[in-house]
Parts: C-alpha cells; structure tokens; sequence
C-alpha cells in the first residue's frame, strides 16, 4: 500500500497565519498574548467579492484550505478530484447561535435563507470544494473534541483504499460570544498562561484556528513533512503507543491532566496548546506541529514544559528526535486518538 | 466492497418500527399534518411528516434518542444481545445535520437578551452526540463518527462504517442516520422556498418542493468472522463525489452524482440493478438532475422516492431509504412513488405508479445535498428468508 | 428617502454589495448573471429583505423573475405594489 504523506501545512491561529508564522512561534517557545485570528490575510487569497456571502467560519476554514494548498504548491482551483474532510466540533456558531436566530427575531418567515445555509455544518465544506473545483469526495464530522482524530480516521483510509489520491484535510473551529459565555460559566477566567503539563491545575484558555493539510499518496513535487503510520480512535483506556515519543493534546483542563499524565508516563513528550489553546480542532495543531518536528528532526520547546508533573521527559528544544516516529494523543472521557506520524522515506 | 448487513432499525413518520414503515408504504398510505410539536408564527403553514407517538427522554436530544431507538431495534433484529457483543470491536457511524452545534435556540435567544440561563440545554447537546449516544449506552468501544454532511449524511454514514469493516477496524459497525425536525429548519427551509404547503410530490409536473420530516435507520454491518446468523442484505458498494457547483442548488447535469454512482456500481453492470430508491426530494432542481442522470445513465431500471411517505427527514434520509431498500429487495417489490401523477417532460423519466415486482436481487439508494454532495450505495438482498 | 435610494441601502448591507451605494452604479444592470452576478440563493434572500424593509411579500419566485430584472425594474415594482 502506498504511504499516506503530508505535503502542504496550512494553520492560522492566535500564533498569526501561515506554516512559516507556526514555524517561527514553535521555535520561540513563546505562546501569543490572544488566541484569535485575524483573517485579514484572507484578502490575498480571494477578492472581497467571492467572500461577499461567507461567514467568519466559512472564512477561518478557506483561509487553511489556501494556506495549505499554497504551501504544497497546488492551485487554488481546478483541483478535479481532490477529496475534502473538514472536522469540527461547533460548526459555525457565529451564524447558528446569534445571526441565524437574529435575522428570525421579526418573526419565522423572515429566516435569512444565507444564514440557514451558512449554518449548515458542511456549509464551510462546500464553500472550499466550490472554490476549488474539488469533485472529489466531501465529508464533514462533527464530534466535539474527537472531531479530528475521528475524521482523521476515514481520510486515512480513502488515501489507503485508493478513494481519492489527493486530499485536503481541515480541522477549524471558531470562539463566539457564546462559547465565551459558556467557558467563563463553566471554567472561570483565566488569566495565567497555559501550563498543560502541570496536570493537576486547570490553566485552560479557548482557542481557535483553522489547520489544513494536504494529503497524498502520488508522488508530488513539494516536499513531505511526514507519512501516516496508523491512526487510532476508540472509547474507554486510550491505546498506548508504542512509541516513546508523544505529542500531548493536554490542554491545561484539569479534568483530562490525569490520563494524560499516564499517557506521558515513561515517554518523551511535548506539547504546545499554549501556542493556539483549547478548542475541539486543536488536535490538528497538535499534528501540525509533529509534522513539523518530523521534517526538522529536532524538537520543538514545550511552552512552559518546566512546569511538568507528569512520569515523563519533556523534549527540550533542538533535541535530536532520531529516527523514530511521533504520536500525537488526544483523550477526553468519550474516548481517544492517537495519530502516529513517521519521518517520510 | 461486500459487507453484511444482519439487522435494522427504523422509524419515521410511516411507522415506529421497520416492519411498521414497509406495511405503511405497501398501503401507499401517507399523513402529513401541520406540526405538532414545535409552535411557528407562519402565516401559511407548511405541512410536516413529524414522528408520531415517540417521546425522548428529558436527558437527550430527540434526534439522538431517535438514532439510539432505531440502534436498538437493529441489534434486536440481528440478535446481537448484550452477551453476543461482549468482546466485539463495535463501531458507531451516524450521519444527522447538526452534529454538535451549541444551538438551543431558547438558552441562545435568553443569552442574546443579556440573561444568564440555566446550562442544562448546552449540557443535554453535549451529552446528545449522536454516534457517542449509542457507543456510550451500550459500552461499545470502537471509533465514533457524527457525519454532518447535511442531506447526504445518512448514505455516507453508511459507506464509511461498511469501509470500517472491509479494513478489519472492527467486528460490528452500527451505522445509520438520525435527524429531528425543528423549528429553525423548518423555517430554514420555507425561506430557502424549496417547501410545499400541500403534500409533496416527487418528479410530478406540478411539484413545489419538499416536505420536512424526522426520524431515524440504523443498519447493523457485520466482518463476515463475527456473523452469526443469516445476512438481511449486503452492502456491495459506495460512491461519494462533489459537484463544486453551488452551494445550495445541484449541479444542472448531476455531474458529482453521476460520478457518485459509478463508483457506487464498481464493475456491476446496470442491468443488474432491480431499482433505485433516488433522493426524489420533490424539489424542481432535485428531481430534475436526479431524473435527468437516470434517464442518461440507466432508462431502464424502474426507481422511486420514499419521501412523499416519510418528508424529507435530512440527515436520515439515506439512512432510512436504504433499510428500506433492503427490506424492498427481501419483499421482492416496490411501493409506488407516491404523490407522482402528471409526468415532466423536463425530467423525461417517471417514478413506479403501483406496486412493482423487482426483477434483480440488487439496487441503489442515492442522496443529493447542500453543498454539491452526492453519496449512492449499492445493496444487495441476503439469505434470510 | 426615496424606494431606490431605499432599496440600494438595503441590498448594499443585507447581500453584502458595496459598489450599489457607488453613484456610478448602472440601475438598469441586469441583478443576475451577467449583470450583478447575483444566483438563486441571493434571490430568496431578496425576497426576505423586500418583505423585511418594505413590507412586500413575494409569494410566487417566477412573478419575482421580472421584477428582479434591475434595481430599476425592483423599486418601480415594490411602489407598484405598495400603491395597490
């Protein structure tokens, strides 16, 4: 079977838009005082025109679809084929929770007929595949903090199975008003940095962002960042794996810091929320940044890893990562997901 | 592709069980009715096909105690107990329209006026994924995935669990769709002005458009090392393709789901097909594209839609079209496409008008969406008697 | 403020189209297709922000089909039928 590689990274997060701006943040070590994105980088990308009907989440995705795309050197279009999994956990909570219901205050039959499609789960799906001509399969999944290794489970395989050759894979989530409301409800305010090594404090912050990633098993012309060794989800104890090195989806929510403590347990370990936060698609940040580690062949620093209290090494910055793969562990209580990434032949 | 299909469940305004669903549609019988459960200040009211007689539980939302009644129902057909599934990698893949979008619509509105409402309606949505409801009440421990894919969920849903098996990812996918009808949607889909105010009728000359209804099918699909008992059906195939043509209205030559289907067919030649349950929405654009591939692709093989029986239940619609596919193919007919009458010269192609003797142990249940997204699977009848 | 200034006001922020507001504006352009470039999903939204700010309801889509010729065709509709 033909290997599964990873040829194009496109994120946009509190960090700052685009691979080279995560680069530059992961190798600082140094976590951004916002976790929101600024989406005006997406005027480069497309003319205020096409944009004219799209809502901020649809925007956040296209935005990692381009970056992406760019980054591996394909066009923005005419992507005949080209298969598109988007995973994520709220949808497009700007429009359902505020301009959706709005635009029905005068009453049921003045429902914006935009703001309904634009509250489709897949709406921001259908936006990128429209854009970029992508006829390819289009899939969107939507389970809360396991959004992305599910989804990430069935793009494996249509790359595996021979479905599509070519595929965009996207995790986006954005905050709103309501999500703020329901965290500072739920979790308090926080104003100390993320310290989501030590397990036993609950440092959490909401995040947002978009992380793309192109998908292969052709041989392309731009470089691979690194190759799917196997992807895993399940409910109940996590699956341990067997390599030493992981990345943790730790997050700084208390409640999770005990599992991940022994998901750490005996490995060498990093893990880099502070960079972009909490929020159900930040496991593909996760894999961004192991992807990135991959191709380097040196760690990156953990932000604030001196804070670990965890059975485990945190990897220091630069270290040699040799030649062995990454995993990247995301648990809640609903279940797991480990991606296991391998330096590309 | 070939998996087994040992069980399913269904319910939907045709009925609270398949059983239930397949006398309904062999009667031609159908009741929309003004809604019910949810109040509208519409001054013409649109006509619903809402599920009668099923009340969730105050924990959950309906759409996922639909899917868990309809899951129920599936391992009780396949005989599948608590005992039989100790020790089963169980898989759950169920397509819906709104996964786990934060929207109660009542705490939202309350929150927007500046209140600090109860949490519990943001609570039950977390606890209401649909595909985690079911793993969660009968301890399965395989991957979980809630497909939002809008109407074409349901099918994908079902192919992606079936690939699920074919990978060796797990002994027992449930697999299916669930979707409740509410007051947004509705409204949705009035304004979208894509809604009839009379009974809906698919690929009819004088149709208007859809009617919304709600529901849920769970199909159980099973690696041939862990069935026990005689297969209901098989599914053989799964296309999936999009159009990149709008985001709202089908491509005009049904180019995705062309490509959709042939996928879906593989090397099986279209002779083979008995029939096909089409997505037949009784919206212009739909039944236009649907009527128009066919009429290209294979003008021979007798079709139907279903949802002049059940409205347009979004993402369960595939989902319970194709269970009830499969229960046609072990009938050895079709119901007729109810609420056809004047044939469209525009579609050049007419649904069955009765009762209809298939011929083929084989068809195909396709599904049109939002955002250009077509899914078709093929199924095949099994050896239950 | 006069139905077309009105009606331009409330297409430019509602369907999110600036260069309606722009006095080189063409009021007898053609709003679909080749003119404006507006699709189907704009012409229910249309029809929701005419009732919304004028009070005119559009029950039937292909009577709107004249009536969504020009900004022109639209405002002299919408009097028409606010006159009625």
């Amino acid at each position: 079977m033909k290997p599964v590689r990873i040829h194009g990274i496109g994120v946009a997060g509190g960090f700052g838009t685009g691979r080279q701006a995560f680069e530059k943040a992961l190798e600082s070590g140094l976590p951004p005082p916002s976790l929101r994105v600024d989406l005006a980088a997406l005027e480069a990308f497309q003319p205020a025109r096409t944009l004219r009907r799209m809502d901020s989440f649809s925007r956040l995705a296209l935005l990692g679809a381009h970056l992406a795309l760019e980054d591996a050197g394909l066009e923005p279009k005419g992507q005949d084929g080209l298969g598109l999994i988007i995973a994520s956990g709220h949808g497009a909570t700007v429009t359902t929770a505020h301009a959706l219901l709005d635009s029905m205050l005068a009453g049921d039959a003045f429902t914006s007929p935009i703001h309904f499609a634009n509250s489709m789960h897949n709406a921001c799906a259908a936006n990128i595949s429209l854009l970029m001509g992508a006829t390819g399969p289009n899939l969107t999944v939507s389970q809360f903090d396991l959004s992305v290794p599910s989804a990430l489970l069935t793009a494996h395989r249509w790359l595996r199975e021979g479905r599509v050759e070519r595929l965009l894979f996207g995790a986006v989530d954005e905050h709103s008003d309501l999500l703020e409301h329901l965290w500072r409800r739920q979790r308090g305010e926080s104003q100390d940095p993320m310290r989501p090594l030590a397990t036993r404090v609950e440092s959490a912050r909401p995040g947002e962002g978009a992380a793309f990633f192109l998908l292969s098993t052709k041989e392309e012309t731009a470089p691979v960042y690194a190759a799917f060794e196997s992807v895993t989800v399940g409910r109940g104890a996590p699956v341990i794996p067997s390599s030493p090195l992981r990345v943790l989806g730790a997050d700084g929510r208390v409640e999770l810091g005990k599992t991940y403590g022994a998901m750490a347990e005996g490995a060498r370990i990093a893990c880099f929320t502070p960079h972009y936060g909490s929020f159900p698609a930040s496991p593909a940040f996760d894999m961004a940044a192991a992807a990135l580690m991959l191709r380097r062949g040196h760690a990156f620093a953990s932000p604030q890893g001196e804070a670990n209290d965890t059975e485990s090494t945190v990897l220091a910055a630069d270290e040699a990562l040799g030649t062995q793969g990454l995993s990247c562990l995301t648990w809640v209580p609903e279940g797991f997901g480990v991606v296991d990434l391998a330096i590309s032949a | 592709m070939r998996v087994a299909i040992t069980g399913m469940g269904c319910l939907c305004a045709a009925g609270g069980t398949l059983p239930q669903c397949m006398a309904t549609l062999f009667r031609g019988h159908r009741a929309p009715a003004l809604p019910r459960r949810f109040s509208t200040s519409h001054s013409d009211p649109y006509p619903v096909f809402e599920v009668p007689d099923f009340e969730e539980s105050p924990d959950l939302l309906r759409t996922s105690a639909m899917g868990l009644a309809a899951a129920r129902e599936a391992l009780k057909d396949a005989g599948l107990d608590e005992d039989a599934l100790k020790g089963l990698r169980v898989g759950v893949c169920v397509g819906t329209t709104m996964g786990s979008t934060l929207n109660d619509e009542s705490f939202c509105r309350a929150f927007r006026r500046g209140e600090t409402p109860d949490l519990e309606p943001m609570a039950r949505i977390r606890r209401s994924n649909p595909a985690e409801v079911i793993a969660r009440t009968f301890g399965f421990r395989g991957p979980c995935q809630t497909i939002v894919n809008a109407c074409s969920s349901g099918t994908d849903a079902l192919g992606i669990g079936a690939d699920w098996i074919e990978a060796g990812l797990c002994d027992v996918v449930i697999a299916g769709g669930a979707d409740e009808l509410g007051r947004v949607t509705y409204s949705g889909f009035i304004s979208m002005k894509i809604a009839d105010n009379t009974p809906c009728k698919p690929f009819d000359l004088n149709r208007k458009g859809l009617n919304l209804g709600e529901g849920a099918a769970m199909l159980v699909l099973q690696s041939e090392t862990s069935r026990r008992g005689r297969a209901r059906g098989y599914l053989e195939g799964y296309g999936s393709a999009c159009d990149a043509y709008h985001q709202t209205a089908p491509h005009p030559e049904g180019l995705g789901l062309k490509r959709a289907l042939r996928q879906a067919l593989g090397s099986v030649p279209v002779e083979d097909v008995a029939f096909v349950n089409v997505h037949g929405t009784g919206t212009p654009d739909n039944d236009k594209v649907e009527g128009r591939v066919l009429s290209e692709l294979m003008p021979a093989v007798p079709f139907l839609s279903t949802k002049g029986y059940t409205g347009h239940t979004l993402g369960a619609a595939g989902a319970i079209e194709a269970a009830f596919t499969v229960a046609c193919l072990e009938e050895g007919r079709i119901p007729p496409s109810v609420g056809f009458d004047t044939p469209d010269p525009d579609v050049g192609i007419c649904p069955v008008a009765d009762i209809t003797p298939i011929r083929s142990h084989r068809a195909l249940s396709q599904s049109l969406a939002f955002g250009g997204n077509n899914a078709v699977v093929l199924l095949a009848k099994g050896e239950r008697p | 403020m006069d139905t077309k200034t009105k009606l331009k006001h409330a297409l430019a922020d509602e369907l999110n189209l600036p260069e309606l507001k722009e006095a080189t504006f063409d009021d007898d352009a053609p709003l679909f297709g080749q003119g404006l470039g507006l699709d189907s999903l704009d012409a229910v939204e249309l029809v929701i922000v005419i009732q919304k700010h004028f009070g005119v309801e559009i029950k039937d889509m292909d009577e709107s089909r004249s009536a969504f010729a020009s900004i022109n065709a639209l405002a002299a509709y919408i009097d028409q039928r606010l006159a009625a």
